[in-house]
């Protein structure tokens, strides 16, 4: 708890929580970004599923998108770690938000995982006559993911 | 009266159905308007430039339409949930005033541009920057509606 405490004393995230207008208005990027970006992340996965998009590539959906979704997960995580920040004493104890901290690594290690065999390894599998399983399982996988992702930060608020 | 008080009691009454009800009002949005805004980016340019704007269209239009009536609908469960809150509400209004405008623009002018085979670029590019920003503003609207509740 002291550590929570400190967090959220330092000056700028005490302005940033006092502030009537700076806490809702990063609280509605971070939402914006999961609109504008999780779009993205879906049309990747139904692409690896093979579900939509059939007459674009994986490599077109796949290279085209990936530095919007860098750029919207990194402004979303930013604007996600502000808001814990800067109350950190009321988020230390709540476990829907460790959970979705598990969860965000758990998106880490897909990342590292399957970016080897499946992401940067587009070409391949737009050889390959069947869309390879572990491309199916990387998209099945990272729906559950994201899923569970959000409904944790909804939940967030829920729990006292 | 009586279908805002059933359905006002239901939320009210069980422990997970408003958190439910607000899981499916956002899940619905990121499905719905994440649709639009990649026709968006086809449109600005910026993604999937492979494949014509039509064509992105008609993959993602059935999504957008289904995702909307979720966020509608769970949108409505949630009001009905705290009409007199709403009612008061500064800010409640003009969210609506701004989906109505989003949703009439997404399903006439920015719909009609998408399908033209050859738009102008300058035309392109303005009704995709006004569908981005007509969205993001209902995304601000809902979060500051829920902060002044």
């Amino acid at each position: 708890m002291d550590i929570a405490r400190s967090i959220q004393s330092i000056d700028f995230l005490t302005a940033f929580s006092e502030s009537v207008l700076a806490y809702p208005i990063v609280l509605s990027i971070h939402l914006a970004c999961i609109a504008l970006f999780g779009g993205m992340i879906l049309a990747t996965d139904l692409r690896l599923l093979g579900l939509t998009f059939k007459s674009l590539s994986i490599t077109d959906v796949v290279t085209s998108l990936r530095p919007w979704k860098r750029i919207g997960g990194t402004i979303m995580i930013a604007m996600g770690l502000l808001l814990a920040a800067s109350e950190a004493e009321k988020y230390a104890p709540n476990p829907f938000f460790w959970t979705k901290m598990i969860i965000l690594g758990l998106i880490g290690v897909h990342a590292l995982v399957f970016r080897p065999i499946v992401y940067s390894k587009t070409e391949e599998l737009d050889r390959s006559p069947i869309i390879p399983t572990k491309a199916k399982v990387a998209a099945i996988l990272s729906l559950c993911l994201w899923t569970a992702m959000f409904v944790m930060g909804r939940l967030i608020a829920y729990w006292d | 009266m009586l279908l805002q008080n059933a359905v006002g009691d239901a939320l009210n009454n069980t422990e997970w159905a408003f958190a439910l009800a607000e899981c499916v009002h956002i899940g619905g949005f990121a499905v719905g308007v994440g649709s639009i805004a990649l026709v968006d980016f086809r449109m600005l340019n910026l993604g999937l430039r492979y494949e014509s704007t039509g064509r992105i269209l008609k993959y993602t239009e059935l999504w957008t339409v289904i995702a909307l009536l979720f966020v509608v609908f769970s949108g409505v469960a949630l009001f009905l949930s705290q009409t007199d809150v709403y009612r008061v509400n500064p800010i409640f209004p003009l969210k609506m005033y701004v989906l109505a405008a989003a949703l009439l623009y997404n399903f006439t002018i920015h719909r009609k541009v998408a399908k033209m085979e050859n738009p102008p670029p300058l035309l392109n590019r303005l009704v995709a920057s006004v569908s981005l920003l007509l969205w993001v503003a209902v995304v601000f609207g809902g979060i500051f509606t829920g902060f002044l509740v």
